[in-house]
């Protein structure tokens, strides 16, 4: 039993079927990757997961528990955090408050004595944001913002994280701290699932791949099953037309 | 029975016209996303405008019907659309609102000054008020059918032009789903041009048809608010279903009609009553509405404030209070008096800045709960009698406390929803306050003990005693309002600098990704409710104290509003914004308009001139707030922003300094008179910016202007709206040809906007 499942998830938009029956798990310590081509339901899917878009069927469990009917604060304050394609960041904010926000909003939540500055702090560090912490998050290229979204997330203390994109805008270096920031979450027991184009990167990191295409799971496996999958390679195929 | 069926007509006209004004708001909603709060003062500009073609000149009723209807109408929403509406795309919901609401004042002073509020105007119903057709008893005046049958003939051609014409499809997807219009590669901008004549001409229609069933006199304020009504009906659509509406609309109408027709006539409350319902279904309407998609900042709006440290404030605070005490001793007895009461405006306006600068949220009559407060200081917090009397502590505490309760009742049903709600439940209870309550003066005896909630149609308010602390003296009341300005001011901004404020500045951000941060947005938008609520009614406590006797025009609608639109045209997010548009809004008009009169006493021969400029500057506050759509961050903030310039021009700084202590010694002294003080003080505030960069230009002249600022490609459409241009610059760079590429090739389906489409990475 995986921490986070959905269960035969289906969500509609008038007459299309943006996310057809998907069954998949995220499990504790490891990377999940979520591919798929642009518009095959993969945020549409993480907005359902998460509470922002009700599904027309389907469950969504959290630790074996029926989160379906959740509000979104609720489901986080359960241990699901995740950051958005579409960059979601509070631009009348700086870096650090962005993060610091998180650590705010826990704090009036639980009624904790946590110290939101030494853990915005230790976040920080963490993800490498220490150079910009104090620039308005308007000013930072898109790549190092992706990261202040993780970052953010991160100081929620979530069980489950969902990265929508995160590495698009990077640059190759930052994308290789990047991958190794992950890592070494996943080890310390995050679970992970990762929506991202950049396959090598996917393939790298992820123990275990689902595959979505018009909203359906394709094909689910390792890294290297996925690989060699003609259903993938179908549906990518596509994609190189399109780019 | 016949009783039965008179009603059910007269419910029924009432319902159509309700429908006619209420489908022309949903027309510009759906294909602008604007809600136009000013689609009542089109109305009610309309119907003046045919007052005066066919009564004041006495022109034939068709004639001025084809003007008004086929002229004026389409010509007022298609100027509004091309000069207003259309740049505020990409604006805050705030901005957009605000925007509206000034075009709205903006009207209502325009009538005001060309057709004076206290002249009689009648508008006869259509073949007069005689004019009637029996069936059976049942009397139907033809003014009646005419209603009926307009009403019905729209709902025939809205829904074949919805069916049967391209533009009508075109405009019924966008009445659906707007992103689809632009998917499919309508231009939305004609639509919308057609969609607000035809909406300003529903408007007019509506304006004329209502007046004479309403009695017949013309009354720009009432016409006006008669929004509110339209407003309920299109909520049974959800704002976006034209038959919906229609159905509401005739609901409406006859449950209004019932009521009167049958709850006890003796009963008081009953027309106050039925005044309110479109306020009550409204309430109703959003408590059963459901929950919508939580969204995320679909636009990255232009609005920007800067938040000073606490340190920085409270050095603001002390200087704001001596600047006040030097300017004090200035003034003539009055002009303290006067100058105290915008103090007290400006503690209104406070109210604001949390709710809207901080939180994002809207209250459009922050008047109405400060006389919730006043009613509660009245009753409980006057102590001894006659000149003796004062307010106590206690019984200001208990005021604002009561309204902070009441502000939180009031917004609840609409926090679950989107902001837009908010405002209109807060203008609904406006106006809902203004006729049932400020207008209760009846005696009630309720659990044995009798009372009546604003005797007299005014009520006293003494000013506060606080120990050795008497506000009967006008010195002290100012430097007092003064002092509370600026502790609440401090504080605001020592809250906004907390954690509760970056909680604050999350939610008005990205609600959605505040939520996923765990934040429940319900309660935080509560409390902040009624935190503002509090500052409106000690605000207001003060206000009315300073004022002495008020009465139900204190709190207006339009003055609430006035207070916002000013107060977000200077600077919303900032404290000095609520300063200067409280003092503005609450003694600013009346000073230019005491000052023109003057004038023009003084000159008899140029006194219509002195009238017209003074008529004239007040419509054209209206422009400061049309202009929010231009700034949106409010002209505090550019003054700053160009105050900021100046930092390393330290002689410059210095120089003004001295200027202004010489001006203001020559003034003390007697030498020269306060409005040159006045006048010169703002050109040198003005001017020194200017001055400094043309000195910095000479000391530093290799450190020009920095490189207009370009947002980098891979940016584009993240940080910046992502329009059709930039698009195209795009494709340019990235080599791609053919601008209007269908449907992707591949098979796959069209992506949603450029900033989902990310780099695609092939698979070798
Ligand atoms: N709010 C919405 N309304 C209508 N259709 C939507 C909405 N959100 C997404 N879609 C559609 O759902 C499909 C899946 O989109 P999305 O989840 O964004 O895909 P991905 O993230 O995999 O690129 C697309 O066809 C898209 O057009
Ligand atoms: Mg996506």
């Amino acid at each position: 039993m995986s921490l986070l499942e959905t269960q035969g998830i289906t969500v509609r938009f008038g007459g299309n079927t943006a996310v057809d029956n998907v069954s998949v798990g995220v499990d504790e310590g490891r990377i999940t990757g979520l591919i798929g081509p642009n518009g095959a339901g993969k945020t549409t899917l993480f907005n359902t997961v998460t509470g922002l878009q009700r599904p027309a069927e389907g469950r969504v469990l959290l630790d074996g528990v029926d989160v379906t009917r959740l509000p979104p604060a609720k489901r986080a304050r359960r241990g699901m955090a995740r950051t958005f394609q579409r960059l979601e960041l509070f631009l009348s904010l700086s870096v650090r408050d962005n993060i610091r926000v998180a650590g705010d909003i826990l704090r009036a939540n639980t009624g904790s004595r946590v110290d939101v500055d030494k853990e915005t702090d230790r976040v920080l560090e963490r993800t490498g944001l220490g150079d910009i912490a104090d620039l308005d998050v308007s000013d930072i290229p898109t790549g190092r913002a992706r990261v202040v979204e993780v970052a953010r997330a991160l100081m929620t203390s979530p069980r489950v994280l969902l990265l929508d994109e995160p590495a698009s805008g990077q640059t190759e270096q930052e994308t290789e701290a990047f991958a190794r920031m992950l890592t070494g979450l996943a080890e310390e027991g995050l679970a992970i699932c990762l929506v991202e184009h950049d396959l090598p990167l996917v393939m790298k990191l992820c123990a275990t791949i689902h595959v979505l295409d018009y909203g359906a799971v394709i094909a689910s496996g390792t890294p290297k099953e996925i690989q060699e999958s003609p259903e993938v390679i179908a549906a990518y195929i596509g994609t190189e037309v399109t780019a | 029975m016949t009783t039965f069926l008179t009603f059910t007509i007269l419910g029924l006209v009432l319902g159509a016209v309700y429908a006619i004004a209420a489908s022309g708001l949903v027309l510009t909603y759906n294909t602008s996303g604007i809600f136009n709060f000013a689609h009542g003062a089109q109305a009610m500009l309309g119907a003046f405008l045919y007052w005066q073609l066919a009564y004041g000149w006495g022109w034939p009723v068709w004639l001025a019907l084809v003007v008004v209807l086929g002229v004026v109408g389409p010509a007022m929403g298609g100027l509004l659309h091309a000069l207003i509406m259309k740049g505020l795309r990409d604006t805050a919901d705030v901005t957009k609102i605000v925007v509206t609401v000034a075009v709205l004042l903006g009207m209502v002073y325009l009538s005001q000054w060309i057709w004076h509020p206290e002249e009689a105007r009648i508008v006869e119903m259509f073949f007069g008020s005689n004019a009637k057709v029996e069936f059976s008893g049942v009397v139907i005046r033809v003014h009646e059918i005419i209603c009926l049958v307009v009403a019905a003939a729209i709902a025939i051609g809205l829904r074949l032009l919805f069916t049967r014409s391209r533009v009508g499809v075109v405009m019924r997807g966008a009445v659906d789903d707007p992103d689809l219009l632009r998917l499919n590669g309508h231009n939305p901008e004609r639509v919308a041009a057609l969609s607000w004549m035809m909406g300003s001409t529903l408007a007019v229609l509506a304006g004329i048809l209502i007046t004479p069933i309403g009695g017949g006199a013309l009354q720009a304020n009432a016409l006006t608010l008669l929004v509110i009504d339209a407003f309920a009906a299109a909520m049974f659509g959800r704002l976006r279903s034209i038959p919906r509406t229609f159905a509401g609309a005739i609901v409406l109408g006859m449950t209004a009609t019932y009521v009167m027709a049958y709850f006890p006539s003796a009963w008081t409350w009953t027309s106050n009553f039925r005044i309110s319902l479109p306020m009550i279904i409204l309430f109703v309407v959003l408590i059963v509405l459901p929950q919508e998609r939580l969204r995320g900042a679909a636009i990255r709006t232009r609005e920007r404030y800067r938040v000073p440290t606490v340190r920085r404030a409270a050095v603001w605070g002390v200087a704001l209070v001596a600047v006040v005490y030097l300017l004090k001793l200035l003034m003539v007895e009055t002009s303290v008096s006067t100058f105290a009461l915008g103090m007290t405006f400006a503690i209104i306006a406070l109210s604001l800045t949390v709710l809207t600068g901080y939180a994002g949220e809207l209250n459009l009559a922050p008047l109405s709960f400060g006389a919730v407060a006043t009613i509660v200081v009245f009753h409980f917090g006057v102590v001894g009698t006659g000149l003796a009397a004062r307010l106590d502590v206690w019984g200001v505490l208990l005021a604002v406390l009561v309204t902070a309760v009441v502000g939180g009742l009031v917004a609840l049903p609409a926090l679950r929803l989107r902001g837009l709600y908010l405002a209109l439940a807060t203008l609904a209870f406006g106006v809902f306050l203004s006729n049932m309550v400020l207008r209760d003066t009846t005696e009630h005896t309720v659990f044995g003990v009798t009372f009546s909630l604003f005797p007299n149609g005014s009520l006293i308010i003494p000013p506060l005693r606080i120990g050795p602390l008497d506000l009967r003296d006008g010195d002290t009341f100012l430097m007092t309002a003064t002092v509370l300005f600026a502790l609440i001011g401090v504080g605001l901004i020592a809250l906004r600098n907390s954690g509760y404020g970056r909680r604050l500045a999350a939610m008005k951000d990205s609600p959605a990704a505040s939520a996923m941060l765990g934040q429940n947005l319900v309660k935080l938008k509560l409390s902040v409710f009624m935190i503002s609520a509090a500052i409106a009614g000690l605000g207001s406590v003060l206000m009315s104290s300073a004022i002495g006797s008020v009465a139900s025009e204190n709190f207006n609608v339009m003055a609430g509003l006035a207070l916002l639109m000013l107060t977000v045209a200077a600077g919303i997010g900032y404290v000095s914004g609520a300063l200067f548009g409280g003092l503005m809004s609450g003694v600013g008009f009346v000073i230019i308009v005491a000052t023109f009169n003057d004038l023009a006493a003084a000159n008899p021969d140029l006194a219509p001139v002195y009238q017209a400029i003074g008529s004239l500057s007040v419509v054209s506050t209206a422009l400061l707030g049309i202009g929010v759509g231009k700034s949106p961050s409010g002209t505090v903030h550019d003054v700053v922003e160009s105050y900021r310039s100046l930092r390393d021009a330290r002689p410059v700084l210095v120089g003004g300094a001295v200027l202004e202590a010489a001006l203001y010694g020559l003034t003390l002294a007697g030498i020269m008179d306060n409005w040159w003080f006045a006048i010169l003080t703002a050109c040198l505030v003005m001017m020194l910016p200017v001055f400094g960069r043309m000195v910095m230009a000479r000391v530093a002249p290799d450190e020009g202007r920095p490189a207009p600022h370009r947002t980098p490609p891979e940016l584009v459409g993240v940080d910046e709206p992502y329009t059709e241009e930039l698009r195209r610059e795009l494709d340019r760079e990235l080599g791609l040809s053919g601008h209007d590429r269908g449907p992707t090739p591949g098979g796959r389906r069209p992506v949603r906007s450029g900033a989902e489409e990310g780099n695609v990475h092939v698979v070798a």
